[in-house]
């Protein structure tokens, strides 16, 4: 039992008040905390939660399929193939020698390379993507503890080289790297998906866990104007004027006038797309590094619309318009070619030296007579003329609906004196893309509508649905319908009985001019000769153009590049529907 | 009608008994919880650090039991030398018989047993303090008998913080000594106006963090406080605890994921078991469980003020007022560390934290409570 204190030390009220007060103070700290606590757990609770869960959660990716290109008619030009992606998980890992000897085997990699990726302390490590399916099998069934197989997809050309630089090829990501692959990557590419696996802070996935699954989305099927019967005939034709002529390169683009629509576009010789990576032609030495990238990449260019050419008497069309439009000439306008025409101080030789004589409007196209034409040119004037190049599209990239168009090269209009004005209207000294030629003179002939040439018609999802219809912007009226007339009367009279005979069938309504064009410097013998074709003439359905670079021998457009367009036109007017209108 | 009298009758103060027998196993759930993931991958024995927190709890038990049975003023007779002991503890933790765990050296080990001075030192000073008062009779009534208490105070903590370096046993040792001496000494504005200081400075150097984390020249000597303010900017290296903490009580909410469900135990918050495990409570109770935590440690609280006030002589009283700090301050600051209301300190949950020495010294604590509260003369 206790003794008793002396009074003073007893247990007075004022310690018991002290104690309380104390009590007091501890209870609002309390609260204080549950406040704080309460904040977090309910205010903040969504945030934390979610930093949380990224960082218990691994992300395992499903790469979405990537849509198809189709042909006008269907035709499968770009589809995919399943592949294996090989990777390793570091902790799961029970016998590294085993996992390091069968992957060095199956996927033919250096011991080293597989060594430093099954050693690195990473929660998942890539190993080999684009694995044959075969592989992928044989690898899952050695069941090897922390290697995962997922399967995945490919790209794959079913016909290899058909319209390479205008399709284009993916990376080994399945992103689109050139070509309509990469103009179109978002429509194609689809949404990847993930599943989320929740793992301990040694990325060991815990087992008994809720897998969490998103879905992929599929990317969509884009169908272009492209028909694989007109694209296949015309690279035939191509890669048989290259090889004839030994021509560096034959481009051949075959384009509904009326409406934009690419139906071919060939630029032989075309590189495989299955080995996009792998070059059309044994280079002389050996090449590795930055040159040899530079050659890939010049091999996947498309020079229809990444290149610019000065595109020489094909251009006279838009030279030959102007002056009607601007009624700086008519149908009866006379022109004598002495054989060569005098601007300021320059003497300026017509093609034939002797001269044409005496010639009407008409004649001076189909002769292609270059005097005529300085002389036409320079009736129009230097601010007409780039008027008429601005409505035509010249001066202007076309739009056309893959990466990387090239710009004109123009003089300023301020620095055109007579002697630029003179050479500009037989072609000479500027630069453009023959997809910019090849508009211009849609616009020519089809009455007057500047259209943008395309190749994406639709968008569709897996079940064939129509997601999107593509548009392309059009202007009316950048020429008079009566000039656009008249036009195709004079070059249909070009085929039937001027320069581009070569280009004449037979009970076929035919327009069309030649192009004989200098490369620079001068005088080199280097040459690229052309022709732009048409047909019918009343309503023309498809419009031509043919480019061969570096000819060796006879060179004249007339010559070499219209009879390619006639092979062609034999061939696919019949298959167009188009039928011969003209009696013989 | 029958004449009131007093008579002696044995008090035991049985809810404090359960509350203690409570948090002993609820602390032994959580860390069974949150200590068998690192348990299995270091020691390849899931409930290795369970299996010792239990022997400790055993062995504590005995400790509440006999110091229950012991008279308190034994312990203020002895106050001096046990004060000495303590001092002698803290610095053997020097000599060989010191060893290090967690980076830092705070432990002595005898024999198979390793003990913290720090928690012992704990003891002592309630009991010197109340001796203080004992001894000084009329004069602690005095202004300068709180210098009395203070020195004591601070001889042990700053001890404590030189020679362990351990900042959180020395502020909550000075703790004890100031709330002994607030108790003890008859006035209150001394105090109050010392309370609106440290308060004002917590605010200065709040905002003094809150504008120099905005500047890049941050100094490192105060990365901790800034990592108080905004943790995740340091959540890689100083606020890593703190970012991990607040991410399992975030993911919480109100009624938690489920006992033993905790992410974030497994292996993201370092050594869950010990200072963090407030956090591991509220990831798998929630709001709900965290304030059912907090609501028994009041309740514990709350037997301590019945039996400090009831208590037969001021002796009692103010040893139960000695613990009553202790438990009060330590639950406080671990769960205001833990939801970085102040800046990160390794403070113990008392009870459910992981720590043996921890526990034995708490439990002889509880057994000195209860042998006051035996003493206390109920009317009838």
């Amino acid at each position: 039992m206790c003794h008793m204190e002396k009074a003073d030390f007893s247990l007075k009220a004022r310690h018991k008040k002290k104690i309380w007060f104390a009590a007091v103070c501890i209870l609002l700290i309390f609260v204080v905390l549950v406040v704080q606590m309460s904040y977090i757990m309910v205010f903040c609770s969504e945030y934390y939660l979610a930093r949380a869960d990224d960082l218990h959660e691994r992300e395992r990716s499903i790469k979405a399929s990537r849509g198809r290109i189709l042909d006008a008619n269907g035709v499968v030009l770009a589809s995919n193939k399943t592949v294996c992606t090989i990777s390793v998980i570091h902790s799961q890992i029970k016998d590294p020698e085993r996992v390091i000897k069968i992957l060095c085997e199956e996927l033919g990699l250096t011991d080293e390379e597989v060594r430093k990726r099954v050693e690195k302390v990473t929660s998942i490590e890539r190993i080999k993507t684009n694995v044959d399916r075969d592989v992928g099998d044989r690898i899952r069934n050695y069941a090897l503890e922390g290697v995962k197989v997922d399967e995945d997809y490919k790209r794959y050309y079913p016909y290899g080289s058909l319209a390479s630089k205008v399709i284009g090829f993916t990376g080994s990501d399945n992103q689109g790297i050139v070509g309509l692959e990469v103009k179109y990557d978002s429509w194609l590419s689809g949404d990847s998906g993930k599943i989320l696996t929740l793992t301990d802070s040694r990325g060991v996935e815990l087992e008994g866990m809720q897998e969490n699954r998103k879905e992929p989305v599929a990317g969509m099927d884009v169908t272009l104007s492209i028909d694989y019967n007109i694209q296949m005939y015309a690279q035939q034709l191509a890669n048989k004027a290259l090889e004839e002529k030994q021509a560096k390169t034959v481009s051949i683009i075959v384009m509904n006038p009326q409406n934009g629509e690419i139906m071919a576009m060939v630029n032989a010789p075309e590189y495989d797309l299955n080995n996009p990576y792998e070059l059309n032609f044994e280079p002389e030495t050996v090449v590795t590094g930055q040159a040899y990238q530079d050659l890939l990449n010049g091999m996947w260019r498309n020079k229809c619309i990444n290149d610019t050419y000065e595109p020489g008497s094909t251009f006279k069309m838009i030279t030959a318009t102007a002056a009607l439009e601007t009624g700086a000439v008519t149908l009866d306008s006379q022109y004598y070619c002495p054989g060569y025409k005098i601007v300021e101080d320059r003497r300026i030789r017509c093609a034939r030296t002797t001269g044409h004589g005496a010639q009407d409007f008409t004649h001076t196209v189909m002769n292609s007579c270059n005097p005529a034409f300085i002389e036409w040119g320079l009736r129009v004037g230097v601010d007409n003329y780039f008027d008429y190049m601005g409505k035509l599209g010249i001066l202007e990239k076309t739009g056309i609906d893959l990466p990387g168009e090239a710009s004109t090269i123009m003089h300023k209009k301020e620095n055109v004196g007579q002697v630029e004005l003179a050479t500009m209207s037989f072609g000479q000294s500027f630069q453009i893309t023959p997809m910019q030629l090849l508009r211009a003179a849609s616009a020519i002939i089809n009455g007057g509508t500047l259209v943008t040439p395309h190749f994406a018609v639709k968008a569709s999802d897996a079940e064939g649905n129509n997601v999107k219809i593509f548009e392309y912007e059009t202007k009316e009226n950048a020429i008079k319908k009566e000039t656009s007339d008249t036009m195709k009367g004079i070059l249909e009279k070009v085929v039937s009985e001027g320069g581009g005979k070569n280009a004449y069938i037979e009970g076929f309504s035919i327009g069309g001019k030649t192009a004989t064009s200098q490369k620079l410097p001068r005088g080199n013998g280097k040459y690229i000769s052309s022709f732009i074709g048409f047909a019918p003439v009343d309503n023309p359905q498809v419009i031509a153009m043919c480019i061969i670079d570096e000819p060796v021998g006879v060179y004249y457009g007339g010559t070499i590049a219209a009879p390619v367009v006639r092979q062609l036109f034999e061939n696919i007017l019949p298959y167009m529907g188009i039928e011969k209108s003209v009696q013989s | 009608m029958q004449k009131k009298r007093l008579k002696k009758v044995k008090y035991f103060d049985y809810s404090l008994l359960f509350v203690i027998i409570f948090l002993l196993g609820f602390g032994l759930v959580m860390i069974y919880s949150t200590s068998s993931y690192n348990a299995q991958i270091k020691f390849n024995d899931s409930e290795y650090f369970f299996k010792k927190q239990l022997f400790a709890e055993i062995l504590g038990i005995v400790c509440m039991y006999a110091a229950y049975k012991i008279d308190y003023h034994i312990w203020v007779k002895y106050a001096a030398f046990l004060y000495v002991v303590a001092m002698v503890m803290i610095v053997l933790v020097l000599s060989p018989l010191g060893y290090s765990a967690y980076g830092a050296r705070r432990w002595i080990s005898i024999g198979p047993l390793s003990i913290q001075p720090a928690e012992f030192a704990k003891l002592a000073l309630i009991f010197s303090c109340t001796a203080a008062v004992n001894k000084m009779n009329q004069n602690s009534r005095k202004f300068a008998a709180i210098f009395v208490h203070l020195f004591l105070g601070i001889v042990l903590a700053g001890m404590i913080f030189v020679i362990t370096n351990n900042l959180s046993s020395a502020i909550i040792i000075f703790g004890i000594a100031v709330v002994i001496s607030f108790v003890a000494y008859p006035k209150y504005n001394i105090y109050v106006i010392v309370a609106g200081l440290v308060g004002a400075l917590v605010v200065a150097v709040r905002s003094w963090a809150q504008q120099a984390q905005l500047s890049d020249n941050a100094n490192f000597r105060f990365e901790r406080i800034l990592a108080w303010v905004n943790p995740e900017k340091f959540a890689d290296d100083t606020g890593f605890q703190t970012v991990q903490a607040l991410y399992a009580i975030g993911s919480g909410g109100l009624f938690g994921k489920g006992l033993g469900k905790s992410l974030q135990k497994l292996g993201f918050i370092p050594e869950a078991q010990n200072d963090m495990i407030f956090s591991v409570i509220c990831e798998e109770l929630g709001l709900f469980g965290a304030l059912c935590v907090l609501i028994v440690f009041g309740l514990m609280l709350w037997r301590f003020v019945y039996i400090a006030t009831n208590a037969p002589d001021l002796t009692g009283c103010l040893l139960v007022v000695g613990v009553f700090a202790h438990i009060a301050i330590q639950v406080v600051l671990n769960v205001a560390v833990v939801t970085n209301l102040i800046p990160n300190t390794g403070i113990s949950l008392p009870f459910i934290s992981y720590g043996g020495t921890s526990v034995l010294f708490l439990m002889a604590e509880m057994g000195i409570v209860l042998n006051v509260s035996s003493h206390i003369r109920m009317e009838i």
